[in-house]
C-alpha cells in the first residue's frame, strides 16, 4: 500500500486518516487522540494522523513499517518525511517477517504509573527488526532475567482494547 | 572568521545562585529565576540596567518575555527562549558568546528557575526528557517506559554490553562526586556520605540504574552572565574566558538513536572547542560534566576521547575523579550530589573553581576547564572549555 504523494494527499491509502480533510497543515500532527480505554488501566498510544496506519494494522495483527519510495530504507516512527532522504514521494506500509533481535532492554522493578503494579517486573526493550526500523516494545513470555541483548524474538500482537492492539514480542521459536 | 578567532573573545562575568537550594516547598519558578538574576548581576558588579540580552531556559509556564517583564528588562537587544533540553546550560553560553562578539549585544543573562521538586515548574513531569512528540512519549507509556530514567537505562544497558561497563563502574562515578558534595555546604547531599555498599543498596529505578545513579530533583536557579573579554577585565570579578565551543545535536528518540555507546554529540561538540581552544584533552584540568546519570559520565568523557571504548571499566577507580585524584569530574557533586539545574549546575562550576572561589573543594590552580551539557537520550550535547589564562584573540582587538 502506498502512502499519497504528498503531506496533503496523506489519506490516499485505506490505511490513511479516513477521507476526510487534513486536519494538520504538513507541519505535523496536530491532533493526538487517546483511544477509548474501555477499562483498560494502562496508557495508551497517542495516535495521530502520522501514526494512525501503524495502529490500524496491528489492530490487523500485522506488523508494517513504512519503507521510503525514493531511497527504499524503512523508517520508524511514522512520518510524513523520510528522514533518510526527505523524499515527498511517499512511503510504503511494508509488511514486516514480525523477526528481530533485542537492541536493548531494561527491567521495570517499580510502577512508575500504577496500572503497571501487577506487572512488575517488566521488561521494556528497544526492538530491532529483521528488517532495520526499531521500535519501543515488551519482551514477554520468559523471565526478566532470561532477556538478553541480541537475543531472536518475534511479535505477536496483544489486543489490550477492542480499539488498540500492542505489538509485542515474544523468544523466537 | 575561523574558529580560532573566537577564542577568548567572550567571558562569564557574573555567577548568580539561590541562597536556598534542593527542597525549597513554597515558591515558584520565576522566583528562583529573579533570585538567581540579581545575584549574578550583584557577582558582576553590574547594574540591572547593563543587562541588554537574556536567554533563558524555559521551564513550564515560563517564557522569556514573561521573565524579562518581571525583571523589568525594558532595553533588551536579544531575547529568547533557548531549549534544547539538557544541552541548554552551555548553548546558552554559545549564544551568548556569539552574541556579545558581533557588538549587537553587552551583557547576556543565561537564566534558569525551577521549583521541579516541590511544585510542578521542572523538567521533572511523566516523559521528561523523552524530548519526543505525544505520539512517541505516548506510545512508550504504553509499553511501560516513562520518563528520562527509563530512557537512560536503555542507553546504559546497551554500554553494559557493548563496552563492558555497569553498575561496577557507576558505583565509582557516582561515589567520587559524592565526596565532592561532601566538600560543598550548597550541595543536597552535603552531609550525606555513600559507600559502595550504601550504593548497591540503593533502590532500582530502571535496572541497570539504580536510584544513586539518577540525578537529584531540585527547586532553585541559576544564572550566569557574558560579555566581551575587554569589559569583563573591568569588572569585579576575576574573567573566565570562553577559550573553545561547539555543539553537536543527534536528535533522534532512544528507539532510533545509533550513538547509546558513543560517539554522542560530545565527540564533535568537543572536537569543535578543542580547536577553537588550540589544547588537547591533555591540557584539561578538570570536567564538569552534564551528569544527569551516571552512565552519561561515562559516555560523555568516552566520546570527548579521555579514554577509548572499552576503557571506562578501570577510568574511575581508585578515586581518580575524586577529591584528591588526579582527574577531578563535578567538582560540586553535580547533578547527582549537588543540585540538578541542568546544564548550568556543570557551567558555573567550571566558572567558580576557574575563579578559584570553591573553598574546600577548591582545586589546584586549573587553567581549563571542560564543560559539557546534554540533553534528552543523548540527543542534544554542547561543549564550552573555560579558562582563566588571559590570553588569545582579544588582545588584538
Amino acid at each position: 500500500m502506498t502512502q499519497g504523494a504528498g503531506p496533503m494527499n496523506r489519506g490516499g491509502g485505506p490505511m490513511g486518516p479516513g477521507g476526510g480533510p487534513p486536519r494538520g497543515g504538513p507541519g505535523g500532527p496536530s491532533v493526538v487522540t487517546a483511544p477509548q480505554q474501555q477499562g483498560y488501566a494502562k496508557p495508551l498510544p497517542g495516535i495521530d494522523e502520522e501514526n494512525k496506519p501503524f495502529w490500524d494494522y496491528a489492530k490487523k495483527h500485522e506488523l508494517r513499517m513504512q519503507k521510503c519510495l525514493q531511497c527504499g530504507k524503512i523508517y520508524y516512527p511514522p512520518s510524513s518525511l523520510c528522514p533518510h532522504c526527505h523524499s515527498w514521494q511517499g512511503s510504503e506500509w511494508v509488511k514486516l517477517s514480525g523477526k528481530g533481535q533485542v537492541y536493548s532492554f531494561i527491567v521495570a522493578r517499580r510502577a512508575t504509573n500504577p496500572a503497571f503494579a501487577k506487572e512488575v517486573p517488566y521488561v521494556v526493550a528497544i526492538i530491532e527488526t529483521e528488517e532495520g526500523g526499531r521500535l519501543i516494545s515488551n519482551v514477554v513470555g520468559c523471565k526478566p532475567e532470561d532477556v538478553k541483548i541480541g537475543m531472536p524474538v518475534e511479535v505477536l500482537f496483544d489486543d489490550v482494547t477492542e480499539e488498540v492492539t500492542l505489538p509485542k514480542f515474544k523468544p523466537a521459536s | 572568521m575561523e574558529l580560532q578567532d573566537m577564542k577568548n573573545r567572550a567571558a562569564v562575568v557574573g555567577v548568580g545562585y539561590t541562597a536556598e537550594q534542593g527542597t525549597v516547598p513554597g515558591r515558584s519558578a520565576l522566583s528562583f529565576a529573579m533570585e538567581a538574576t540579581k545575584n549574578a548581576i550583584e557577582d558582576a558588579g553590574l547594574k540591572k540596567d547593563d543587562i541588554d540580552g537574556l536567554l533563558i531556559q524555559p521551564v513550564i509556564g515560563m517564557q522569556s518575555y514573561t521573565v524579562a517583564s518581571y525583571l523589568g528588562f525594558d532595553n533588551l537587544k536579544l531575547l529568547a527562549n533557548e531549549d534544547v533540553m539538557g544541552a541548554s546550560g552551555a548553548c546558552l553560553a554559545i549564544h551568548a558568546a556569539l552574541a556579545v562578539a558581533s557588538g549587537q549585544v553587552n551583557y547576556v543573562l543565561c537564566l534558569y528557575g525551577t521549583n521541579g521538586k516541590s511544585g510542578r515548574g521542572g523538567p521533572a513531569g511523566p516523559g521528561a526528557g523523552g524530548g519526543g512528540p505525544p505520539r512517541i512519549v505516548g506510545t512508550n507509556a504504553a509499553y511501560g517506559l516513562f520518563g528520562a530514567s527509563a530512557e537512560y537505562a536503555l542507553a546504559a544497558s546497551r554500554g553494559m554490553h557493548v563496552l563492558g561497563t555497569g553498575p561496577e563502574t557507576w558505583a565509582d562515578i557516582a561515589i567520587n562526586q559524592r565526596k565532592w558534595a561532601n566538600l560543598n555546604p550548597r550541595a543536597t547531599f552535603y552531609k550525606k556520605t555513600m559507600n559502595r555498599e550504601e550504593y548497591y543498596a540503593e533502590p532500582w529505578i530502571a535496572e541497570p540504574l539504580r536510584r544513586a545513579d539518577c540525578c537529584l530533583v531540585s527547586d532553585g536557579g541559576r544564572a550566569y552572565i557574558v560579555t566581551t573579554a575587554e569589559r569583563a577585565r573591568d569588572l569585579k570579578q576575576p574573567p573566565v574566558y570562553i577559550a573553545g565551543m561547539g555543539q553537536n545535536h543527534h536528535t533522534a528518540d532512544i528507539a532510533q538513536n545509533i550513538h547509546t555507546t558513543g560517539p554522542t554529540g560530545a565527540q564533535k561538540s568537543g572536537e569543535a572547542a578543542f580547536k577553537m581552544a588550540g589544547i588537547t584533552t591533555k591540557e584539561i584540568d578538570a570536567c564538569e560534566i552534564y551528569d544527569c546519570f551516571t552512565y552519561t559520565v561515562e559516555i560523555t568523557l568516552q566520546s570527548y576521547g579521555f579514554f577509548k571504548p572499552g576503557e571506562g571499566k578501570d577510568f574511575f577507580k581508585n578515586g581518580r575523579t575524586a577529591p584528591g585524584g588526579e582527574f577531578p569530574v563535578n567538582t560540586s557533586g553535580g547533578l547527582l550530589s549537588e543540585v540538578y539545574y541542568m546544564g548550568f549546575t556543570p557551567f558555573t562550576e567550571g566558572v567558580a573553581q576557574l575563579r578559584g572561589q570553591c573553598g574546600d573543594r577548591q582545586i589546584n590552580d586549573p587553567h581549563f576547564i571542560l564543560s559539557s551539557s546534554n540533553g534528552g537520550i543523548l540527543q542534544t550535547h554542547g561543549t564550552v572549555i573555560l579558562t582563566n589564562e588571559d590570553v588569545g584573540n582579544h588582545i588584538k582587538e
